[in-house]
């Protein structure tokens, strides 16, 4: 290899010599790309000759299910099986011209890259020895006659000749621009990027071998899926084995049983937080990317034992995001930034989800500072705190958190954090609240007013908190007087305070409004007839 | 100025040549574009050589195997097929109406016995035998590159036509129906 330096002084010195060094650089970043290969270690023979005969005879010959790879380059399967058949062959004892004429009077010359001279390739062949030829022979023919234009210029003839030359020049020019315009529109019809590519019903055959190969794969993770379940009979107290089940029903995106060995493997590790937060991330890629509920509380379980996890992490800004609180999903990820390692694999994923948070929060990432969590220092000494130690801290976080809202009701996001907050640490009231808080925070959002009202119904809390619920059904009614969920809920509240001829119309209203197979029809029906 | 001229009509050369690299160019391109050259049709090396015969294992009779042999005398169908093959499935209707014509021959090729069998009792079974090709072994011997492909051997046991992707209403009609009924 030659030292980069050189190259460079090659391209600096005078214009010959700067293109022949262009030539020698352009050359030079060929070689330094490594040689592609599909091969890999378990079809390699243990004999090194008989190995580099096998390489030398693989790149002779044709993928044919390929555009023009040779069998050595190309990972698929009918490359893969000649491949081993040529080893077997060679293995065998057999000669290399044996291999090559038995596999090309299976799959015909074409199998062979170089191909054979025959009467139908003579044209082949002969094309570029014709070619240069040709060239030679316009070379020589024009330099003859520069020269006899030099060796007798007559007065009387050289007009003549100037004339004929200045004619040549005329019609070269002309068929030259005729080519031209006709390669341009040969182009414009045919050639042009952005043009329609052929119809899909055209293409049967392609179409056809992508699912071949489609099944293929799905064949092989099939396949490796069903090892991994076997290993895992063979040793059912090795957490690696269930692990890689886990990794291997991802593959096939099989989440039952991903979930079920990451649990498994939960079990033998003792709650591992890292195989916790992946079984969060399986129960969220289950439900087709969306952090569900279950997954959440999951998620906010492994957090409060260990609140640096990163995966964890990851997935509590997705939940954010996903709840379209952009900024608290800024804010946590920015946390997970501010965590990681700068060469963690998943910092450029992090980049770009902060950046799109960022664009639909319609905010400058760097002003967004990281969530209010304790920073890597903080989690290290949560490490080392006892069970009760950490609980306390957790606790003086959340009221910390609590009574800056109370100062500053207007925080949507931190409403938002703290109800989180308090429906992992499984504290009802104290939920509804800030959900109350949230409610009045965004009065012109119905959905918050709802959210508030359907946690007082599930949680069963409508006594207690009957003036806010009053405040909240108000504002239901008026943004939106026709909802389904605030006719359900208004319809409650009704029969709760004893009013069921109110809660009878409402209910008939949201009936009258529901289609006619809607799941909840019947029960509605029965709710009304048991008024 | 004998000389003048021939220099005047040296500069053609390269046009000529040009002109007749894209003429072929454009009847290579006119007959994909109507349909009449199959770009991923490769001819078969295998037409005109006698059927591969080596023996295989009977997918529905594990102590028996099957041979092209045994087929002798009279014209078949041999058809590589595999249940994990998409288009194995389109051609199977194909398939059912070709088997009341003509013997075919099975291959189950890279594929689970099992899974064989199960697709023979999904999609029907039109084959007279079916013998396994567990990796692919008896394929490379007929130079399959992809399933589903059908060769149509001769009462004398020649292959005489490959059909690679299957079979549909058209291939049928145009292809097998004149090729069989071209047998003597």
């Amino acid at each position: 290899m030659i030292p980069a330096a050189w190259s460079v002084k090659l391209c600096m010195t005078g214009s010959g010599a700067q293109k022949i060094g262009l030539v020698l650089v352009m050359l030079l970043m060929m070689a330094a790309a490594p040689p592609a290969t599909a091969i890999t270690p378990e079809e390699m023979l243990a004999d090194p000759a008989l190995e580099s005969r096998a390489r030398a005879l693989s790149k002779q010959l044709r993928c044919l299910v390929c555009q023009n790879q040779s069998i050595d380059d190309s990972d698929a399967e009918l490359a893969r099986d000649l491949r081993l058949e040529v080893r077997k062959r060679l293995a065998a004892g057999a000669s290399d011209r044996d291999i090559l004429a038995s596999i090309r009077a299976t799959y015909g010359d074409y199998v062979l890259l170089n191909p054979p001279v025959s009467p139908g390739t003579y044209i082949l062949w002969a094309a570029p020895v014709v070619t240069v030829l040709g060239g030679l022979v316009i070379m020589l023919a024009g330099r003859r006659r520069r020269e006899d234009d030099r060796a007798a210029p007559t007065p009387d003839s050289g007009t003549d000749q100037v004339t004929a030359t200045r004619g040549d020049g005329r019609v070269a020019l002309a068929l030259a621009c005729l080519v031209m315009s006709a390669s341009l529109g040969i182009y414009l019809v045919l050639g042009r990027a952005d043009l329609p590519s052929r119809p899909l019903a055209d293409r049967g055959a392609e179409i056809a071998a992508a699912a071949e190969q489609a099944q293929d794969a799905a064949r092989d993770r099939d396949e490796a899926l069903r090892e991994a379940r076997e290993q895992t009979e063979k040793t059912p107290d090795d957490a690696g084995a269930w692990l890689r089940l886990a990794m291997a029903a991802a593959a096939s995106a099989d989440s039952a049983t991903e979930i079920m060995a990451l649990e498994t493997a939960e079990g033998l590790t003792n709650a591992d937080p890292a195989i916790r937060a992946m079984r969060a991330e399986a129960m969220a890629r289950a439900a087709e990317g969306q952090v569900t509920l279950p997954a959440r509380e999951l998620i906010a379980e492994i957090l409060a034992d260990s609140p640096g996890e990163p995966r964890a992490l990851y997935l509590s800004g997705l939940a954010a995001y996903q709840d379209e609180d952009y900024a608290g999903a800024v804010a946590i990820w920015r946390r997970l930034q501010t965590l990681s390692a700068p060469d963690a694999p998943w910092m450029s994923l992090l980049a770009d989800n902060i950046a799109d948070a960022a664009r639909s929060a319609g905010i400058d990432p760097n002003s967004v500072t990281p969530a209010p969590g304790p920073d890597a220092a903080a989690i290290a000494e949560a490490a080392e705190m006892t069970e009760s130690d950490r609980a306390a801290m957790i606790d003086g976080m959340v009221e910390g958190l609590a009574a800056r809202l109370a100062e500053s009701p207007r925080d949507v996001d931190g409403w938002r954090r703290l109800v989180r907050a308090y429906r992992v640490l499984e504290r009802p009231e104290d939920t509804q609240r800030a959900l109350i808080g949230l409610a009045d925070a965004t009065p012109g959002d119905i959905t918050t007013q709802l959210s508030a009202l359907e946690h007082m119904v599930v949680a069963g809390l409508e006594d207690g908190f009957i003036t806010d619920a009053q405040r909240l059904l108000d504002r239901v009614e008026t943004l939106d007087p026709q909802r389904p969920e605030g006719l359900y809920i208004r319809g409650h509240f009704a029969r709760h305070e004893g009013d069921p001829d109110r809660a009878r119309a409402l209910w008939e209203m949201l009936y009258s409004r529901l289609p006619e197979d809607a799941p909840i029809g019947p029960e509605l029906r029965k709710a009304i007839d048991n008024l | 100025m004998s000389g003048g001229g021939r220099a005047r009509l040296s500069f053609l050369i390269p046009l000529v040549g040009f002109l007749v690299l894209a003429g072929f160019a454009t009847l290579a391109l006119v007959a994909t574009l109507r349909g009449e050259r199959d770009v991923s049709q490769l001819p078969s090396a295998m037409i005109g050589k006698p059927a591969p015969s080596a023996p295989l294992p009977d997918l529905l009779d594990g102590d028996r195997t099957v041979s092209p042999a045994e087929f002798a005398g009279k014209p078949f169908l041999v058809n590589v097929f595999a249940s994990w093959c998409a288009p194995c499935r389109a051609e199977a209707p194909a398939l059912a109406i070709l088997s009341e014509e003509i013997a075919i021959l099975g291959i189950a090729y890279k594929d689970r016995p099992e899974d064989s069998r199960d697709f023979l009792a999904s999609y029907g079974n039109p084959f007279a035998a079916i013998g396994i090709d567990r990796d692919g072994e008896a394929g490379m011997k007929w130079g399959v590159y992809g399933v589903p492909e059908t060769f149509l051997v001769d009462a004398s046991g020649t292959i005489v036509l490959r059909h690679a992707g299957p079979i549909d209403r058209r291939v049928l009609d145009e292809v097998l129906r004149p090729a069989i009924g071209g047998l003597p």
